[in-house]
């Protein structure tokens, strides 16, 4: 093997792993857990839900992988599945869109692991505040901001991608993503300089 | 040539963010900050938005990856790749080596394995066709004749009947209780 070479697209993944070799998946795995797991946790607002529906969703999309067309992004594909399995549950769950400080005081230990950002008290207590605030103001967009925020910082999707995905032109895109950022930025003001 | 007024480089400044803006407005845009500070700061804010998303991550479980690749299915599709393939059509294979061996005639032979390999199997697939067309005919003559009996008989016909129609409730009740096991087994 040559130094440097090139890592597999996704593409490639998905032909090796339909030429037989199932093992293959698991690169496909790794690359996009991150991404999606924080893609549904911030729609789904909890992390249990969030690491269930990832599962399932990377195991509906190998189900049905021969029916893969390969002229569009893994990428596209995996995040509108994602998107569609997630709108499903919160219609099918009603979820109660109760604060994550809610649930602490309802004495609800919290499961989900945020990085510690800063250590002692303090840090906590700001860590905690930090989070619920990026979430609170996630879920205070309009969701036709909202969805395009997600696609773009939590899945990482790039522009095209998410036109693809939306089925909207690219200058919408953009300028909803740039008036979402604009809010979200004016409900983070306070942390933006921590 | 007129110069972008502040909205555009508000909007170029988030192209930027993305890695998203051309050189040439790259360029531009860099200009335009040097002199213009409210800008900047919008610059800052940007970033630091993104560096704050980008901390307030979720953790993935560990077993995340372990617990999908268990989880994975044996998929139609499965069944129809190569390496699925792959040994019965060695299998065959074989078998169309040993049928050369034994009926390939003297002559192929003498002109190679080859040769004679594909005679046997062109022999083989051959009487396949011919018995598989002669099986076919006879059972549609024969059930053309059990059906000529069954209509010319109003008893036979009576009987048919209610064989067929006891026949389909007796599926219907079995798919209606899995049915129902299902939606049980889901609760």
């Amino acid at each position: 093997m040559t130094l440097g070479a090139e890592q597999p697209t996704d593409e490639d993944l998905v032909a090796a792993v339909l030429g037989g070799d199932r093992d293959r998946f698991g690169e496909l795995v790794d690359r996009y857990q991150g991404r999606l797991v924080n893609y549904l946790f911030r729609l789904l607002r909890n992390v249990d839900d969030a690491h269930d529906l990832a599962q399932e969703v990377l195991v509906k999309v190998y189900q049905v992988l021969d029916r893969y067309d390969p002229q569009y992004k893994f990428s596209t594909w995996l995040f509108r599945v994602a998107q569609n399995a997630a709108i499903d549950q919160i219609r099918r769950r009603r979820l109660k869109l109760v604060s994550l400080r809610q649930d602490d005081d309802e004495g609800e230990g919290r499961d989900w692991d945020l990085p510690s950002l800063e250590r002692g008290p303090y840090g906590e207590m700001r860590n905690q505040e930090r989070a619920d605030a990026i979430q609170e103001a996630i879920d205070s967009l309009p969701w036709e901001y909202r969805e395009l925020i997600l696609l773009r910082h939590q899945g990482e999707l790039p522009y095209e991608e998410i036109a693809q995905l939306k089925q909207m032109p690219l200058g919408t895109v953009k300028n909803k993503l740039f008036r979402g950022r604009q809010m979200l930025k004016e409900k983070l003001q306070d942390f933006l300089t921590d | 040539m007129k110069r972008p007024d502040h909205n555009t480089y508000r909007e170029w400044l988030n192209l930027e963010v993305d890695g998203q803006l051309p050189p040439l407005q790259r360029t531009e845009l860099e200009q335009h900050l040097a002199g213009c500070a409210e800008c900047r700061a919008e610059r800052e804010d940007l970033l630091a938005l993104e560096a704050l998303l980008q901390k307030n991550r979720v953790s993935v479980r560990a077993s995340f990856k372990d617990d999908v690749l268990a989880a994975l299915p044996t998929t139609g599709w499965e069944n129809r790749h190569p390496k699925t393939w792959a040994f019965p059509a060695a299998v065959f294979v074989l078998l169309a080596g040993i049928a050369a061996a034994l009926f390939g005639s003297a002559e192929l032979s003498a002109a190679g394995p080859g040769a004679s390999a594909l005679l046997a199997m062109a022999d083989m697939l051959g009487s396949t066709v011919q018995a598989g067309a002669g099986l076919l005919a006879a059972t549609w003559k024969g059930l053309g004749m059990a059906v000529g009996e069954v209509i010319a008989s109003p008893m036979s016909l009576g009987v048919l009947g209610v064989l067929v129609i006891s026949l389909n409730l007796l599926l219907f009740t079995l798919l209606r209780r899995r049915r129902a096991a299902e939606v049980e087994r889901r609760r």
